[in-house]
């Protein structure tokens, strides 16, 4: 056991920590341009698809050096790259299922955002129960025609493409009628809404597909293993995030000590009474443990060593985290902490969900963690079942199928 | 970095897992519950031939000098098996004669602690039950041949048989310590009976109690940073055996629910029983981060070490508190009974979580230092 980073590692870290103080732009990135541009410098500097192999132009850097950038990152205040569901995810996919010509095709437009991708999976009525979806892809011959609804997809409206999944065998059970494909967001038969949540803002879309057209092409895999393939864990960015939110929520941290300082109830400080304190300490004994769970994490894909469904326990442990910590926030800051409009930057918040706003926003954001990518409910079915050996559940849709 | 063991630090697991699961099953645990001195004589010897007592000794005392990180893997171990015995206030008491004794102190009690001839424990605890160094009421006076100790001390553990007692106490110069003979004139030892059998603590009364001038550890009025120090460690090696402790429940739990069954299928099958069981393995997990982190910050002389050791003692006691909880409740009416063996390990795990500062102390210590 040895927790110090190596002498490559604190090097690394410099050198990116001083490629950010030159490079961050001074005005957050905002339009789709410039957010683009940005996207490509990091790119260009080594510091996105950096586990992706060299041959579809990656770097083929290690996950420590990855965890370092967004550690980084989250210490400049630096802008996300753009497309992160394509490198992290979608990407990975390909590499592993694509043919040839979708490799060529797509990875490196991908890689330098010159193309945005989002991930076209769940429905109104396929949430935890993905394999139930319903829109349909019937084979036309040369391509597909695709019909149904998508929603909760990110990137939405600045997509060119998605990864599909849809239904191409209404009568075999559930999980076998299912394919993959490459969708072309851009045509007349794919309609994005925005979707507006809870937080006021809209970071996720509806989806509408009326004849919309999948190329043969662009299947991935074969017909109806879509969902084997949506199934692969695929590592490329695993613990990529680990470091940098655990600075976010430390940066957090710092600027809900400085309010307890500034704010007074009671004739005192918040940070004075005895009940405030006893909250602050539980969170940062909570936040110090996420960070020392992340390197545990770290240290074990640096040796190739894969989680598996033990990941489930990284993304229960810390989404289920953000709700405590900004529940405890709003309950130390009280109205002040509801503010959703800043009125100067001392009211301005690192939430942690890459979109900036309050401690408002940041306990609103902290809703989603726990609900997209896997609710924590299915997190610990994963667990219990392949982590712990529990029995499996006898389910209706088992029974049937 | 790497923050899986070592190869020897999993062979030492290993084989204080092999050890105790001999020696420490729980029917030999239930038998040291009803002895008087609540340990096992047998069982201590062998531990100091095993190289335990000595683990972190310097080697001049037949020590090993290894670290907190392998006293931790021990502890655990020890958690696990609910194991009766002084053995962590006597490494914890050992540590303040390595950092604070003279050379004839080090010789007089390292080398009796290595070879399992002696045993010893540190009173942190006064009148007040506050594990703050300042909060100690206990005087000493200078008289002709030394000193002569008054106050009370409360809850120190397995006091009844430990060759010396660690005693912190309040003099002109400020908190001093001394090594106290526990058959001294005007000390009473008062057992006191614990929620959990193989936790043995006793209220210790010192009524002008005489020491020479040889009995100080350390220099005098220097006390407080020694105390705070052997605090953290000992919130560590806590934190340890609770983890220990909370994964045996776990373990525990997680069988039976394979095998109970219920409504025609096994418990495990119900999510009610199955996320229960999935939340307590991540508090576990955690658990193994925050008390391993700790240990390391100790050896590693890391710059957040005091810190770390209160985030694990107090997320370890949370923890465990649930963990152990929780397994109760997926046991059900069985988990309740005196017979079934969960109990051992939830009251070692309970016991723990007062000792060294409890969640409570430990999160205003961390607010001390990170919102100074």
């Amino acid at each position: 056991m040895d927790l110090t980073y190596s002498p490559e590692d604190r090097a690394f870290r410099e050198k990116t920590r001083r490629w950010l103080d030159v490079n961050v732009p001074k005005d957050d990135a905002k339009t789709l341009d410039e957010r683009k541009a940005w996207h490509r410098r990091l790119y260009e500097a080594g510091y996105v698809g950096m586990l992706w192999p060299k041959a579809y132009g990656g770097w083929e850097a290690t996950p420590m050096q990855q965890a370092i950038v967004q550690d980084e990152m989250a210490r400049a205040g630096a802008p996300p790259a753009i497309n992160g569901l394509g490198i992290g995810f979608i990407g990975p996919t390909i590499i592993v299922h694509g043919t040839d010509w979708q490799k060529q095709r797509y990875l490196k437009t991908m890689l330098t955002a010159e193309e945005i991708w989002c991930q076209l999976y769940s429905e109104p009525n396929a949430g935890s129960d993905l394999a139930s979806l319903t829109t349909r892809a019937d084979d036309q011959g040369d391509h597909f025609r695709v019909n149904g609804q998508k929603i909760w997809t990110s990137s939405g409206p600045i997509a060119d493409w998605g990864l599909l999944l849809a239904r191409t065998d209404s009568k075999a059970p559930k999980h076998k009628g299912i394919s993959c494909f490459l969708l072309n967001m851009r045509q007349p038969g794919v309609e994005v809404r925005p979707l507006k949540q809870i937080t006021g803002s809209s970071l996720f879309s509806e989806v509408f597909m009326t004849d919309a057209r999948a190329e043969t092409r662009d299947l991935v895999g074969s017909l109806n293993q879509g969902w084997a393939i949506a199934q692969t864990t695929l590592g490329y960015e695993r613990g990529a995030n680990s470091l940098g939110r655990v600075t976010r929520y430390a940066i957090a941290f710092s600027q809900l000590v400085r309010a307890t300082k500034e704010l007074r109830r009671g004739g005192r400080p918040l940070l004075e009474d005895p009940v405030v304190r006893a909250k602050l300490g539980k969170i940062y004994a909570e936040l110090e443990v996420q960070r020392y769970a992340a390197l545990r994490v770290l240290s074990s894909l640096q040796k190739g060593e894969s989680p598996g469904p033990a990941s489930s326990i990284t993304k229960l442990s810390y989404t289920e985290f953000e709700k405590r910590y900004f529940e405890l926030a709003l309950e130390i800051l009280g109205p002040w902490g509801q503010l959703i409009a800043a009125r100067d930057e001392f009211e301005e918040v690192d939430t942690s969900s890459g979109e900036p706003g309050t401690w408002a926003t940041a306990f609103l954001w902290s809703r989603a963690g726990t609900i997209y990518s896997g609710s924590s409910e299915i997190q610990k079915n994963i667990i219990g079942e392949r982590v712990l050996g529990l029995p499996k559940e006898v389910r209706a849709d088992r029974l049937k199928a | 970095m790497d923050f899986a063991f070592s190869p020897d630090q999993q062979l030492l697991k290993n084989s204080a897992r092999a050890f105790l699961d001999e020696h420490m099953t729980p029917a030999a645990v239930r038998l040291l519950w009803d002895d008087p001195r609540g340990e096992s004589e047998a069982t201590w010897k062998e531990m100091a031939q095993l190289g335990w007592l000595g683990l972190s000794l310097p080697e001049a005392y037949g020590g090993s000098a290894l670290g907190m990180v392998e006293s931790a893997i021990l502890l655990e171990e020890m958690g696990r098996a609910a194991c009766p015995g002084p053995y962590f206030p006597t490494v914890l008491a050992a540590r303040a004669i390595e950092e604070a004794g003279s050379d004839a102190q080090k010789k007089r009690w390292l080398s009796p602690i290595a070879t399992g001839d002696a045993r010893a424990t540190i009173a942190f605890l006064d009148a007040d039950l506050d594990w703050r160094p300042d909060a100690i009421q206990t005087r000493a006076e200078t008289t002709a041949g030394g000193w002569a100790l008054s106050g009370r001390k409360q809850f120190v553990p397995w006091a009844h048989v430990a060759s010396v007692l660690l005693v912190p106490a309040k003099t002109p110069d400020g908190l001093t310590l001394f090594l106290v003979d526990p058959g001294a004139a005007g000390l009473t030892l008062e057992p006191a009976q614990m929620m959990d059998p193989a936790t043995r603590l006793a209220s210790v009364t010192l009524e002008g109690t005489p020491v020479t001038g040889a009995a100080v550890l350390g220099k005098p009025g220097q006390a407080g940073p020694l105390l705070k120090a052997l605090l953290s460690r000992g919130a560590v090696g806590a934190a340890a055996e609770m983890l220990g402790a909370a994964r045996r429940c776990l373990d525990m739990a997680v069988g039976y629910a394979k095998v109970r069954e219920q409504f025609g299928q096994p418990i495990g099958s119900f999510q009610a029983i199955r996320h229960k069981c999935a939340e307590m393995l991540l508090e576990v997990e955690n658990s193994h981060a925050a008390v391993y982190y700790a240990a390391w910050a100790l050896d590693a002389k890391a710059e957040d070490h005091d810190l770390a050791a209160s985030v694990a003692k107090a997320y370890v006691g949370d923890a465990a508190r649930r963990v152990c909880g929780e397994a109760i409740q997926v046991h059900g009416g069985i988990g309740f009974t005196w017979e079934y063996d969960l109990h051992l390990y939830v009251k070692r795990a309970k016991a723990l979580e007062a000792m060294y500062g409890d969640a409570d102390y430990h999160r205003e210590l961390i607010v001390r230092r990170v919102a100074a």
